[in-house]
């Protein structure tokens, strides 16, 4: 037998998508496990429950719960996204495209952003974007699936854009048939055990007490939980300057489009996207440069109207979101503005981290120190893809942008601009969220360039470049044919299964 | 847009001077001259009168993927260094005397669950259920314990796609292979021993160094290959050597080639004895033996009579002591030189990590290759990389002497009792914990590397990834019985390791 006592049962607090869905993967992945959430409903002011488009991996999560798009898109009402299209992030640049997958396909043993910037260097670059299959399809109005080019070349890959309450309700009911319960109330005071200093348990509103071996904390910013445990927290404000968002709504445009649009704005930025029968709006801002109304009159200029008053948003992890029996997971654990759409990637990474390193019920120090230290380096790394559009960004003459492209950014963005300013090169760095080609899609979008090429594409010749280049721009521009538009495929799977 | 200009011009292109001409300068010489041809110049310094030191016979997998990218057809180079094949490393007497476990090059199981095999392997021993050792559910393990061999199956479904490969060469022949290669392609080799250095007043740079004949070679880059002497990195720059022989206290090696004539195994052995532990490499034309030691610990007599005597064939050359210190230059690039190799640090051949550290600098070189004014960018990334490859072989190697039961002598009751670094006393305790294995993509030795030190050293865990508990036991175990059966077969049904040889790679002349 074990030397030790295994985690039998598990509270979730925090009844919203994040909740849900870290309680549906408990129950799918470690059925002997006895999960509740305390469902007092989603939590109101997490990002990860408010927005709502989703990075690729949310497929991927899905996937690992046995869950179909039948029930993700089609019953769920969500739509499909490629990617997201920036505009006015670098004055006098045209909008970019930061599309998932690959852009180009690597010559040999050179990368192919290499090619690309030598071709730039000598005058003759055509737009990035044009490289990129899912920039191609989502200009086409078509989708990737079945997945994959024809000729076999990197696939596309996509996202969802959330009905948010629909995905709630399927993500709950999903939970609740793999055999998580509800739990009705909602947490009063969180007891401490003053010997060991794990929560003893959860003194609900309703009078009753809720015990378990461990506690997940999806309760959104305040971190309900997680807090009454201390410990220290990285406020990333300098790096990452909104401090507000706000929500709001506008009827779906008549055509769904594939990607999202975000848009700089004078101190911070707007989004507008699309699930089935509604479009999202929002805005993020830093309110020293920014005031509430001129949020407001930002989102009445998409013709959106305001969900409700504009909430606070503090940036930052805590630097252990596990702690004894207790782990914050999503906003609760690392909050940051929605810009790239990481709130739930996060959360999801983290679920799949509990999933399969969950620890004994004695939640020793050496295992939780290995969780937290790649919790903490996915964070750090997720910051930093969100602050290189800051730094990154060019709005001469505006007092906002010009103060963040000044900042200092924090060290290990700075070596990784250092890295690819000075010869194109990207840094490998554990716990990754952004693909090499996520991180150039960017850097070059925004104008971006090194001051020199690598010596490694001198092995091949111009001639020789220029016709991959040209092959493959071709490839890309082809790969819509044949491919479903975002409408035939979104009824095609609602349409139930032919006998 | 930032102007690039583009430096194809001669007048650009850096000249590189590499001090040395072992393997470590050879093999950065045909690299430079292959993968850079118009960003560089390379001319190799060397002197006959200095021996290379060529204890690297044992490599790594990763030894292909440079072979490959220099265009070096296997089967020639195998036939000029007279190598055969290397599965794993068997380490004998390590946990515990009477001990052999061998470390694969490959997985346990079929590599292919979200879950690591070992896991359920350990769940199995928590309910008391009888399981075969860990081996016995490798395909890299089995194929060396029946001295079989076969290149691997490209299809990832296939057992046989399990396992991957490294060589046993005689690194005295290697480098004069890559000195060819590399003189094809336009390498210029100068003979001349060094008698000084001389570096620019103002930035400390490596100006030129000067020979014996009095010939002053100046250049952009300074690539030291000097061996232990590290004439560049450590005589003239001046950088401080890190000393780690507190966790790897082994000081010197006594070599000793002898006739094969027991199997040519496709695998290294790696024997503890009383003050440190015996290589043992076997090549088509012979088997290297070595007996590495602390030299606080045993007398060098003493060491030599014992590898004489546990040597498993007719010596064919008088027994050379070989003297080092395990540890490193802080920085392996400094100012405009470069270190590659035992210039730049030395840990004991025991995980073969020699020959492997060469080709991680030269990694690391040739992606982040200057300009003839060097940026500080250029040399920090690269300094950032060897130190992560260091850290983390130097971690595993510790683990080695740190996880055993012995304390039948002085050394072994030193390693076993000593200090060692915090990160790797948490990788320890993680793995005893549950089986947990450090996960990193950046690094040499990944999970299945770690899991069979650890067990084959008797650290097994205490617990298990809860994961594990999913299956019924009984189709767990008969599933574990199919897969033994599947490898044991799939092993047996294999060339013998020597008939392959010397159908695929035989070298030209009979030893």
């Amino acid at each position: 037998m074990s030397a030790e006592e295994p985690i039998r049962g598990v509270l979730v607090a925090g009844g919203g998508i994040v909740g849900w869905s870290a309680a549906a993967a408990l129950k799918r992945r470690l059925p002997q496990l006895s999960v509740a959430v305390i469902g007092d409903g989603a939590p109101t002011d997490a990002p990860a429950e408010l927005v709502a488009p989703t990075l690729p991996s949310i497929m991927g999560f899905h996937e690992d719960l046995g869950l179909r798009e039948a029930d993700t898109v089609a019953r769920a009402g969500s739509a499909l996204r490629l990617g997201t299209r920036f505009e006015g992030w670098a004055k006098g640049r045209p909008p970019y495209v930061h599309a998932y997958g690959a852009y180009g396909q690597p010559l040999g043993a050179t990368s192919f952003h290499h090619l690309w910037l030598r071709q730039a260097a000598a005058g003759r670059a055509r737009p990035f974007d044009l490289y990129s299959p899912s920039a191609a399809l989502a200009q086409a109005g078509r989708v990737p699936v079945p997945a994959g080019g024809a000729d076999g070349s990197a696939q596309p890959e996509y996202g969802l854009t959330l009905n948010l309450a629909r995905y709630r309700e399927m993500m709950r009911a999903f939970a609740l048939h793999l055999g998580a319960t509800e739990r009705p109330g909602s947490i009063g005071e969180v007891r401490l055990d003053p010997g060991t200093g794990f929560i003893a348990g959860l003194a609900l509103t309703d009078g009753t007490e809720a015990r378990a071996d461990l506690y997940v904390d999806c309760s959104g910013p305040s971190a309900r939980l997680r807090s009454a445990l201390g410990g220290g927290f990285a406020d990333w404000g300098r790096w990452l300057p909104s401090d507000r968002l706000l929500l709001g709504q506008s009827a779906p445009p008549s055509e769904l489009p594939l990607l999202d649009r975000v848009e700089a704005l004078k101190g911070g930025w707007r989004w507008r996207s699309a699930s089935q029968r509604s479009a999202a709006h929002g805005v993020a801002y830093a309110s020293g440069w920014m005031t509430d109304e001129e949020a407001l009159e930002a989102l009445s200029q998409s013709g959106a109207e305001a969900d409700s008053a504009a909430l606070p948003l503090r940036q930052g992890q805590w630097l252990e979101p596990w702690s004894g029996n207790c782990v914050a997971v999503g906003d609760s654990a690392v909050c940051v503005e929605p810009l790239e759409w990481t709130n739930l990637h996060l959360a999801h990474s983290a679920i799949d981290r509990i999933v399969s390193m969950m620890p004994g019920r004695d939640c020793a120090p050496v295992e939780l120190a290995e969780y937290n230290r790649q919790s903490r380096t996915e964070g750090e790394r997720v910051r930093d893809f969100i602050a290189l559009h800051y730094v990154a960004a060019e709005r001469p003459g505006e007092p906002f942008w010009e103060a963040a492209a000044a900042a200092e950014p924090p060290p290990s963005l700075a070596h990784t601009l250092a890295l690819y300013r000075e010869r194109g090169r990207l840094p490998f760095h554990e716990e990754e969220t952004f693909s090499r080609d996520s991180w150039l899609a960017v850097l070059i979008g925004q104008g971006v360039v090194p001051r020199r090429l690598d010596p490694l594409v001198d092995a091949l010749s111009e001639a020789r470049a220029e016709q991959a280049l040209e092959l493959h721009e071709a490839s890309v521009a082809a790969a819509a044919t044949g491919l479903p538009t975002h409408k035939d495929y979104l009824q095609a799977l609602t349409r139930p299964a032919r006998p | 847009m930032a102007a690039t200009k583009m430096a194809n011009d001669d007048r650009q292109r850096v000249s590189v001077i590499i001090v040395g001409g072992g393997t470590a300068g050879w093999m950065t010489a045909a690299a430079l001259a292959k993968l850079l041809p118009t960003r560089c110049k390379v001319r190799l310094v060397e002197s006959e009168a200095i021996g290379i030191v060529g204890v690297g016979e044992a490599t790594l997998p990763h030894i292909r993927a440079f072979n490959e990218r220099l265009g070096i057809d296997e089967a020639e180079f195998m036939a000029a260094t007279r190598a055969t094949f290397k599965l794993g490393i068997e380490f004998r007497d390590w946990g515990r005397l009477g001990d052999s476990y061998i470390h694969p090059f490959g997985t346990f199981g079929r590599g292919q669950g979200i879950v690591d095999f070992h896991q359920y392997w350990s769940r199995l021993r928590h309910e008391g259920v009888e399981v075969p050792d860990l081996e016995q559910f490798s395909m890299a393990i089995a194929m060396a314990r029946l001295n079989r061999f076969r290149l691997p199956d490209g299809d990832p479904a296939s057992l046989e796609s399990t396992f991957g490969y490294a060589y046993q060469f005689d690194a005295t022949l290697f480098a004069p292979f890559l000195r060819r290669l590399a003189e094809g392609l336009g390498v210029r080799r100068t003979e001349g021993r060094i008698v000084a250095v001389d570096r620019d007043g103002e930035t400390g740079d490596i100006a030129a160094v000067v020979l014996e004949s009095g010939e002053r070679i100046a250049g952009d880059l300074f690539v030291d290959c000097s061996g232990f002497v590290s004439l560049l990195i450590g005589k003239a720059m001046g950088e401080p050597f890190q000393d780690w022989s507190h966790w790897l206290p082994c000081d010197r090696a006594v070599a000793m080639p002898c006739r094969t004539e027991t199997a040519l195994t496709p695998y290294t052995s790696a024997t503890a004895m009383a003050a440190g532990w015996r290589w043992r490499i076997p090549l088509q034309h012979r088997t290297g033996n070595g007996y590495v030691y602390s030299s606080a610990f045993i007398s060098d007599e003493a060491a030599r009579e014992a590898l004489v005597a546990a040597v498993e064939g007719e010596p064919i050359a008088e027994p050379r002591v070989l003297r080092f210190t395990a540890g490193r230059r802080e920085r392996s690039w400094v100012g405009n030189c470069v270190s590659v190799g035992l210039a730049s640090g030395f840990l004991e051949p025991l995980e073969s990590t020699s020959i492997y550290l060469i080709q991680a600098a030269i990694t690391g070189l040739v992606e982040l290759f200057p300009e003839k004014r060097i940026s500080p960018v250029d040399r920090d990334e690269f300094n950032r990389l060897i130190d992560l490859e260091y850290d983390r072989i130097r971690d595993f190697l510790i683990l080695h002497y740190h996880a055993t039961e012995r304390s039948d002598t002085p050394f072994w009751d030193y390693v076993r009792t000593m200090r060692v670094p915090d990160t790797l006393a948490e990788k320890i305790e993680l793995f005893r914990r549950r089986g947990r294995v450090v996960k990193y993509r950046e690094g040499v030795f990944l999970d299945a590397s770690w899991i069979a030190v650890y067990v084959g050293q008797g650290i097994v865990p205490e617990g298990h990834d809860p994961r594990a508990d999913l299956p019924s036991a009984d189709s767990l175990a008969r599933g574990m019985e199919t897969l033994r059966a599947e490898i044991l077969k799939a092993a047996a049904a294999m060339p013998d390791h020597r008939a392959h040889i010397e159908r695929y790679c035989p070298m030209a002349e009979a030893a």
